[in-house]
């Protein structure tokens, strides 16, 4: 990658501003926004970033314009992002949707905070999981991320744009107000060491009636605009060259089916998560900045000498529930905490509970990550 | 001797084997004019990207047009065509939808791009009415007509100037015709590619089947009748009062003026940017 | 080569659209019984002689329906 794109170095970095540097680092050209706690800084420093390297962010009238802009800019070719809160998300879902369907690499980055509504913009919680999956209408599979600490935030915002361009289509960060206004020791490595990837695109002069630039389950090469593709790209039920089909139910199916079958397909090199549960009895599974007192709780459990564990969601979607089983079969309990009212808990019951058994660990307040001190009562009141 | 082709066949996808509209649908007239304003500029379909929103009128380029076309969601063609200008910045944009699409659930957009003044062509099909939809009242309804949503006539006021809209917002170049000024229409969507700046085409377009028909104006001969007797030249028009034009569609090129253009002041933005590149890397702060 | 050609399957029917029957001042077009695939009836050239090639029915045709040869000027007009 770019040097000047790429700040090497050892910084004490708020998250928002480390995804910010993931961005540029991630080849970034394009982004767009509207101003929103607590999402606001990584917005800021990209307008002050991006025009350095020639590209730019640009303030919209809203964010269904923002998400429209970011995936324009990608169809004419751009590395772009948008980044946003809950009511912002809310407003993007039917151009989310959009993009999915027209398979447009894109990365979103949504700084949770108190929901829902207006809710309470400077406290994080994890609100939106649920809405990332299942937020704009009809069957899909997405990808998310969820970052725990600010150098999670800039390698995570990498992978972001990774994925993005590798499999055609956008990519979620969830991360929240807590991890986004973290302070804490950031390392940006060299350039060289920094792993990029840009989407394929069919060979230039293929004769456009031969393109077949959409729902391949490997990935079609992306026909992008101003190249001579003459892509059609519509928003309407198409088939692999793109060409719309309103009438035919086996179009829709195979439309349908496809989109979420080039994520599944990948699933196992997309899925990140991060185990240390071996001989453990209770095993924590947790995402995001709860992990991080989920990993003090079971510290403090292990000094005690109770076999415990923790699996932490780093891609929560597509759903690693694989993941889950394997953990589920070897340990005797599982508790599931997320900063919310149990959103992600009910998907990973469902892995879990024929094997051991799962329960839920909420925050005492929503909006405050669980003590873990109270997790370690809960974790001895288990293993009793 | 070979048979007459027509010229423009060259222009329509391939796959294509008519156009989606309903006979005598003004926006078939709108589909050739935009296609005679670029071959009389001798430009090619790889010249542009073509955006539109959901309606029939989006149809105009999709997928009729064998070129680059994005067919996004109702009410945001505007916003999708913001970042593939910025993306492609010497392509020409153009983006072709309804009244309901671009004024009603896409007016901010609208507004915004044009005060913005960012390089691109705006066409919108005005034809009174939802037609996709099966005829329900728009924005753009005479009021007191009985639609599909107004069964006891609508009871909204109309919303009488589009294009006076977007002069107010700082578009600098805004024309409106009918679908009986095709030639007009051609010439100023000549001008709208070539200005550099927001350029808007506001088109009174017949729809015979949701509006004409059911409102009693008739079938799509009728309806050109009817704009051909109402309508007047801005010139005309600026010699009469408000009274006086009332009913009439003022028709012409309404403002054609030069202003700072935002592809090129993000541009100059950029240069400003690198300029003091070295000194802005520190980002150790918020 | 004749002054005009009409795409009878592209055409929507001089009963339902009818607008190049309208536009032309010369009544060179006729509607016609005869149907074309979609089940349109579009009309017929009947005074080819008269057309003037004021090219009115082809840019006001909106199905790209009719052709009008060139005059001796450049292709296409303004
Ligand atoms: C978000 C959303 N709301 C509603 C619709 C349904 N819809 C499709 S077209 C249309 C109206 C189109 O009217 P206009 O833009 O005037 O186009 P016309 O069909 O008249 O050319 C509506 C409401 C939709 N597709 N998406
Ligand atoms: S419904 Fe009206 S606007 Fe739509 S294609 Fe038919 S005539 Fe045209
Ligand atoms: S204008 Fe075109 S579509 Fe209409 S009747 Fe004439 S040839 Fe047919
Ligand atoms: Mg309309």
């Amino acid at each position: 990658m770019d040097e000047k794109r790429v700040c090497t170095g050892r910084y004490f970095m708020m998250g928002n501003v480390a995804c910010a540097e993931g961005a540029m680092a991630a080849g970034c050209e394009f982004a767009a926004g509207y101003p929103i706690t607590p999402a606001t800084e990584v917005a800021n420093h990209l307008a002050e970033k991006l025009p350095q390297v020639g590209g730019a962010f640009f303030q919209m009238e809203d964010e269904i314009s923002s998400i429209a802009a970011v995936i324009g800019a990608s169809w004419a070719g751009k590395k772009a992002m948008t980044v946003t809160s809950g009511p912002g998300i809310s407003l993007m879902l039917e151009n989310i949707g959009f993009a999915i369907g027209v398979e447009t690499p894109c990365v979103i980055v949504n700084v949770q905070r108190g929901a829902p509504s207006t809710g309470m913009p400077t406290i994080g919680i994890q609100g939106d999981m649920v809405q990332a999956k299942h937020g704009s209408h009809g069957d899909y599979e997405i990808i998310a991320l969820c970052p725990s600490s600010p150098q999670e935030m800039f390698e995570h915002t990498v992978i972001a744009f990774n994925y993005a361009e590798k499999y055609r289509t956008p990519v979620f960060l969830l991360s929240d107000a807590f991890v986004g206004h973290m302070r804490e020791e950031v390392v940006i490595p060299e350039a060289d060491k920094i792993k990029t990837i840009y989407r394929k695109i069919p060979e230039l002069g293929t004769d456009p009636l031969k393109l077949k630039g959409f729902l391949d389950e490997n990935v079609a090469p992306m026909p992008i605009f101003g190249k001579g593709f003459k892509a059609h790209v519509t928003s309407s039920c198409h088939d692999e060259y793109g060409k719309r089909n309103l009438i035919d139910i086996s179009a829709l199916d195979k439309f349908v089916r496809k989109l979420s079958d080039k994520i599944l397909k990948h699933k196992e090199e997309i899925t990140l998560v991060e185990r240390d549960y071996e001989g453990a009895e209770v095993v924590l599974v947790s995402y995001g900045g709860v992990s991080r007192a989920a990993a003090e709780a079971v510290l403090q459990a292990r000094k005690k000498g109770i076999a415990a564990g923790t699996l932490r969601l780093i891609t929560v979607w597509p759903f690693p529930g694989e993941e889950i089983e394997k953990m589920a079969r070897k340990a005797k309990h599982v508790i599931v905490l997320e900063n919310n009212l149990g959103q992600i808990y009910p998907y990973i019951k469902a892995e879990a509970a024929h094997f051991s058994e799962v329960s839920f660990l909420p925050p005492k307040l929503v909006g405050e990550i669980q003590d873990p001190e109270d997790i370690l009562k809960k974790i001895e009141e288990i293993s009793k | 001797m070979s048979e007459l082709v027509h010229p423009y066949h060259r222009f329509i996808r391939p796959t294509v084997t008519h156009s989606s509209f309903c006979p005598g649908c003004g926006d078939g007239t709108i589909a050739q004019s935009i296609l005679r304003a670029i071959d009389g500029l001798d430009m090619d379909m790889d010249d542009f990207v073509f955006v539109s929103g959901i309606g029939c009128a989006a149809w105009i380029p999709s997928p009729l047009f064998n070129a680059d076309v994005l067919h996004t969601t109702h009410g945001r063609p505007i916003a999708f065509a913001f970042g593939i200008k910025m993306g492609l910045t010497e392509k020409k944009v153009m983006v072709v939808s309804g009244d309901g699409d671009l004024v009603a659930i896409g007016g901010n957009h609208l507004i915004q791009n044009a005060r913005r003044n960012i390089e691109m062509v705006v066409i919108c099909s005005n034809n009174g009415i939802y037609g996709m939809t099966g005829g329900q009242a728009a924005p753009t309804t005479p009021m007191g007509v009985k639609t599909t949503t107004t069964p006891y006539g609508t009871f909204e006021n109309v919303f009488e100037d589009i294009s006076g809209l977007v002069i107010a917002a700082g578009a600098s170049f805004v024309a409106r015709w009918t679908t009986g000024h095709p030639r007009q229409l051609t010439a100023s969507i000549k001008k709208a590619i070539q200005k550099k700046g927001f350029a808007f085409i506001e088109v009174i377009s017949q729809c015979p089947v949701q509006f004409g028909r059911k409102m009693g104006v008739g079938n799509a001969v009728q309806m050109l009748e009817d704009y051909k007797n109402r309508s007047i030249s801005i010139q005309e028009a600026k010699k009469l009062s408000k009274e006086e034009l009332k009913g009439r569609i003022v028709v012409g090129e309404l403002v054609d003026l030069d202003k700072p253009e935002m592809v090129e002041e993000v541009t100059r933005m950029r240069k400003k940017a690198m300029g003091g590149a070295e000194a802005a890397v520190d980002t150790g702060r918020s | 080569m004749a002054t005009l050609r009409i795409y009878n399957e592209l055409c929507k029917g001089a009963e339902e659209c009818g607008i190049c029957l309208y536009v032309c001042k010369e009544e060179v077009f006729q509607p016609s019984e005869t149907m074309n695939q979609k089940g349109y009836r579009p009309p017929v050239i009947v005074n080819e002689d008269q057309c003037t090639q004021c090219e009115n029915c082809m840019i006001f045709c909106p199905d790209l329906a009719i052709v009008v040869s060139e005059k001796k000027q450049k292709k296409g007009s303004q």
